[in-house]
């Protein structure tokens, strides 16, 4: 499964007044696409710190003191904070706990629900312009310099050329077409209302200029592919006119007749499917002959193909051509740097760094990684791209730290003398002397090394996987790419179409009568309505990851079941990555793909859902899900002992140790490594140990697993249960 | 002593809300009892008045209608049907009678704690009357101080003090300029305990008690964790020595492992002391492990009331199943099978000939039906 966001060794700690609060302490994880990832724990666990930091919101008094986020190709803990206007929000969007404090109060839902449409649109415009211009360029010039002959080569130049014009066209087009449609649909939405007022006679204030509206609309969406202008022209526009005149002459039933008339036609334009104007955009520029008149599907395969014939499949030859050569010269290059990687690497395991040397090193790598990166690949390669920035940082810190150390060391070295000398003397000082802020300038090597490495064996693998690309997919989705961005071009969102969306979006998290509520304000929406609201403004622009912290803890069960179903649905709808942090275990069985469960800033035991219900290994993982009740609980329930450690001073061995009645000598000495249960599961307790005693789970645990495979086995013998339960739902 | 015996009544109860010209009718038409001893759950989605009704319980609110009995004592009664009646009817001698009936409403309304503390005087007459009597000398000076104190006390006694609440959110419901000895100790002194030495020992009884520990009395609400603090809450609650507690969702707003400290609390004092409680939540696996009874509550009517074991076995109400539907259980396997039922109370009934009335269907099972639902759940009953 393609990975979305790999999270590694992330350390977050927060300066306070009484010492450094080390937050989060050293996680990993990954995260797949269409993947819900539930974060589980306590609450000071670090869960809301860990996502927060993907994004880059953490509070102003944080330190992150090592690790990445890498996403898309950027390390999240590295980039600007311009850079991070374009993820934030766009990419990726969060769920806030408390849906009351998360919303403006004093703005309208609709305000908020367009905010971000509006201010991203145009950037989306502008960089599907940028990209596919680069793209098709770059895309030309392989073209190029692959070609066998001069015959091939102006083939090359001329069918780019082609390309960039049709495409003109193309956009031309489907710009028309989306003006026509969303005219139609929303000429359609509000007819639906004000024919409702109408016929009720509660006519509002401010109908004449709604009337006028859809006069307007009605109007716009005269379109080939909407509303036929040669079939209809003269009726669209005698309507509109005779029902911008009968309103004014307050003769509503004459109006109503007209509003019928509109919405008919409206509602035949808004259901047409959309024609192929990518085809149809080569057909016209490039043939003589008019469009034929057929059907729209005979049409589309018509289009299709002339358009194969004509130009595609040499076309398409021809960039697979390029896309193959320049993925071999990729492959050169890769070679080259992996060279240049096993020579850099003594440069930076010296005793000591050598500043010059390092930097010029670092220069001349930077150049020949960024070579590496081919410019046809769609998908981009996030290691390579992370390789320079991370390098520049470690060393940053290296050279800043090595001198900084000096002056840190003379100043511990002054205070030891005057702390000794009062201690000879025979005070006893109240205070104690803390230990030099160093910066361990070995560990900035070790992190230094490990970077060249991780990317000399990603090299190594990519070329390993080098007869086995199958690079006529891969110039399919190029041409994919190309043309996704020149829709992208035409794709502008204006006010008008952002509430257009917002409305249907709206819709989609089921809101009733969307159009009312989007003039509403938060105080008028009840807490499940609320919740819902902010789960729209986070889908508003599309994201790929969808981080949600304890999106339900203040609803109620009906509600919390409705928002929970809303997130899954959608999650499959968009193959969204849900990250899902929350402390309700029944919540997270529903949820989640995965688990990550979290103690003291430390992922304490990781797996999929069922790992982590059914094979529980860790004592906390144990104690969290003895401690809630289920439906068949009778006995006493078992608290976790005692409070959570304070992590200004986070203790030496298992965090947990002192809360758990499992806990050995080891535990409070030593920190457990993660131990290997199965592929997918891992706990850190040094209970996995071979040397360590055998220890049953405690008795409820054991108790409700014995009891879920119980309902489990009863299910499966009456077979028609949820088959039944499901018949009688809808 | 009888388990059976009603400590609470609650007959009828309507609360309504005035907002210009539109009235929320927040509970509507609500009656159970509440045994002595036992643990009485009310659940149901936010907004549906079950807050309301526990504040209506402890006097927080003047009830619009309805009657509520606290020990066979009329603590709380409303005038609006009555007066409803009033307008409707013309017989001259229904109209004296519900004259009378108001009159008696108001008035106890507003009497009952002076009736519970001259009650408790002349209890407390009889009681030392016959010893100041017979003492003598220094003996009796201080029986009478004695005497003098307990009187005091007992004039400023009011029966709601038995019934005591613990808030939701532990935050929010502490003052943070008050320390938690003046936090417990504050009924005590409204009470007239003057006695230093007396509040101090019965707040550190009541620290101890809820798993605290003396030093914690002088220090302020913040310096504790969630769980501690709703502690706090509980000690405050318990010190006024109640016999009914309304618990406002007491762990909604705790995380898990602390809620199960705070259930475990709850158990224990209520196996020590007796104690009867009103449970209110949402989250229902925890309502069906602490209540013994169970309400439903649905936008102010009571749809559903059994014993818990009842109800999660034979939810009657299509709402109550709706409810049950929408629990979801720490079973990834169960999880992804489980199937909300949606409740569509427009769908699901027809009250436009027949309205509604809370009905039994079995012995200690109300629904609330009207006579072709109430026939189709006997015999679905009957069937099976």
């Amino acid at each position: 499964m393609e990975n979305k966001l790999h999270v590694q060794d992330l350390r977050i700690s927060f300066r306070t007044g009484n010492g450094k609060v080390q937050a989060v302490r050293g996680i990993d994880f990954d995260l797949a696409r269409g993947e819900t990832l539930a974060i589980v724990g306590e609450s000071g666990s670090g869960k809301s710190v860990t996502s927060k930091a993907i994004l880059g919101i953490l509070a102003g008094n944080s330190i992150v003191e090592s690790g990445e986020i890498i996403y898309d190709g950027q390390d999240l803990l590295k980039i600007s904070e311009e850079d991070f206007h374009k993820i934030r929000g766009d990419k990726i969007a969060m769920i806030f706990q408390d849906p009351m404090s998360s919303l403006n109060p004093i703005v309208r839902i609709g305000r908020q629900l367009t905010e971000a449409m509006l201010l991203k649109g145009r950037i989306r415009q502008r960089e599907s312009r940028r990209s596919f211009r680069t793209y098709l360029k770059s895309l030309g010039d392989r073209m190029a310099a692959s070609a066998a002959n001069n015959e091939e080569r102006t083939r090359a130049a001329v069918s780019c050329r082609k390309f960039q014009q049709f495409e003109k066209k193309h956009t031309e087009l489907e710009s028309a077409y989306n003006t026509a449609h969303e005219g139609a649909t929303e000429a359609l939405d509000d007819i639906g209302i004000i024919a409702f007022e109408l016929e009720k006679n509660t006519v509002a204030k401010g109908a004449a200029d709604r009337i006028k509206d859809i006069a307007r609309r009605c109007r716009e969406s005269l379109n080939k592919y909407v509303v036929d202008p040669d079939q209809y022209k003269s009726e669209v526009l005698q309507n509109a006119s005779a029902l911008e005149e009968n309103f004014r002459k307050k003769d509503y039933t004459a109006a109503l007749g007209n509003l019928y008339r509109l919405r008919d036609r409206m509602a035949e334009g808004a259901g047409r499917p959309k024609p192929n104007f990518f085809r149809m955009g080569y057909y016209m520029t490039f043939s003589d002959k008019p469009l034929p008149e057929m059907p729209l599907e005979e049409l589309n395969d018509f289009l299709l193909d002339y358009l194969e014939k004509d130009f595609m499949k040499v076309f398409l030859s021809d960039a697979q051509r390029a896309v193959t050569y320049s993925a071999e010269q990729c492959y050169e290059r890769i070679r080259r740097a992996v060279r240049e990687l096993e020579a850099a690497r003594p440069v930076y395991a010296a005793e000591q760094l050598d500043k010059k040397q390092c930097t010029d090193t670092w220069k001349k790598l930077r150049m020949t990684v960024k070579e590496t990166v081919d410019p046809l690949a769609v998908s981009k390669d996030s290691l390579v791209y992370t390789f320079s920035p991370s390098m520049k940082s470690e060393l940053d810190k290296y050279f800043h730290g090595a001198k900084a150390n000096v002056g840190i060391l003379r100043k511990y070295e002054r205070e030891k003398r005057k702390y000794d000398a009062i201690v000879a003397k025979g005070g006893k000082p109240d205070w104690e002397l803390a230990d030099a802020a160093v910066t361990d300038l070995e560990l900035i090597k070790a992190n230094l090394s490990h970077i060249i490495d991780r990317l000399a064996e990603h090299y190594q693998k990519v070329l390993d996987a080098a007869d086995s690309r199958d690079y006529h997919a891969e110039t399919i989705g190029a041409i994919d790419y190309l043309m996704q961005n020149a829709s992208g071009i035409v794709d502008r969102v204006t006010p008008r179409i952002a509430r257009h969306r917002a409305i249907r979006l709206m819709e989609e998290v089921g809101i009733s009568e969307p159009h009312k509520r989007f003039r509403q304000y938060p105080f008028e929406f009840s807490g499940g309505m609320r919740q819902r609201i902010v789960i729209a403004i986070a889908l508003a622009a599309n994201p790929d990851i969808l981080i949600c912290d304890e999106p339900t803890t203040a609803l109620d069960v009906t509600i919390q079941s409705q928002i929970l179903e809303l997130i899954n649905k959608l999650k499959t709808e968009r193959r969204l990555s849900v990250i899902f942090i929350t402390h309700d275990l029944g919540v997270v069985a529903n949820m989640a793909d995965r688990v990550a469960v979290m103690y003291a800033g430390k992922i304490v035991e990781y797996g999929t859902c069922e790992d982590i219900f059914y094979h529980a290994a860790h004592p906390y993982t144990w104690a969290l899900l003895s401690s809630m009740p289920d439906l068949d609980t009778n006995e006493k329930l078992t608290a976790i002992p005692g409070t959570p450690p304070n992590m200004i001073y986070p203790p030496k061995g298992d965090a947990f140790a002192p809360r758990n009645q499992y806990a050995m000598q080891i535990d409070f000495e030593r920190q457990p490594p993660m131990f290997r249960i199965s592929d997918t599961h891992y706990a850190a307790t040094w209970l996995l140990h071979p040397d360590a005693p055998k220890v049953d789970p405690p008795k409820a645990v054991m108790d409700r697993i014995a009891r879920m495979n119980q309902r489990r086995e009863a299910k499966l013998e009456k077979g028609t249960f949820s088959q039944a339960g499901r018949d009688k739902n809808e | 002593m009888n388990n059976q015996e009603p400590l609470l009544r609650v007959e009828h109860l309507c609360q309504y809300f005035k907002a210009g010209n539109f009235v929320t009718k927040a509970v509507d038409d609500v009656s159970f009892d509440i045994r002595k001893g036992e643990v009485f759950g009310l659940v149901g989605e936010s907004g549906c008045g079950k807050t309301t009704t526990g504040r209506s319980i402890i006097k927080l609110y003047n009830i619009t209608s309805g009657n509520i009995y606290f020990k066979g004592v009329r603590i709380a009664a409303g005038i609006q049907s009555y007066k409803d009646e009033l307008k409707a009817t013309k017989d001259p001698v229904r109209i004296a009678e519900l004259k009378a009936q108001i009159r008696a409403a108001r008035n106890e309304q507003k009497n009952c704690d002076k009736e519970y503390s001259a009650k408790r005087r002349s209890e407390l007459k009889s009681e030392y009357e016959p010893k100041i009597a017979a003492a003598v000398g220094e003996e009796k000076a201080r029986m009478e101080a004695q005497y003098k104190d307990a009187l005091r006390k007992a004039r400023r006694t009011r029966l709601v003090t038995q019934i005591q609440m613990i808030f939701q959110d532990p935050i929010a419901s502490l003052d943070p300029r008050m320390t938690v000895r003046e936090i417990i100790s504050e009924g005590l002194v409204i009470q007239g305990e003057r006695d230093k030495k007396v509040i101090d020992e019965k707040v550190y009884e009541m620290l101890e008690l809820v798993g605290l520990v003396r030093e914690h009395a002088s220090r302020y609400p913040h310096e504790f964790s969630g769980g501690q603090r709703q502690r706090i809450g509980v000690a405050r609650s318990i010190i006024m020595n109640p016999e009914l507690i309304i618990a406002d969702e007491p762990v909604s707003a705790l995380d898990v492992s602390v809620q199960a400290q705070v259930i475990n609390l709850l158990n224990e004092l209520r196996e020590r002391f007796g104690l009867t409680i009103l449970f209110i939540a949402h989250d229902l696996s925890v309502v069906k492990y602490f209540s013994d009874r169970i309400g439903v509550m649905y936008y102010g009517k009571m749809v559903e009331l059994a014993d818990s074991d009842e109800l999660f076995a034979h939810p009657l109400h299509p709402y109550t199943r709706s409810l049950l539907s929408a629990i979801p259980l720490p079973d990834p396997v169960y999880e992804r099978q489980r199937r909300r039922i949606t409740y569509n109370p427009l769908a699901e009934h027809d009250y436009t000939v027949d309205q509604p009335s809370f009905r039994e269907v079995r012995p200690g099972h109300f629904v609330q039906c009207n006579e072709a639902e109430y026939q189709k759940i006997m015999t679905e009953i009957s069937s099976k």
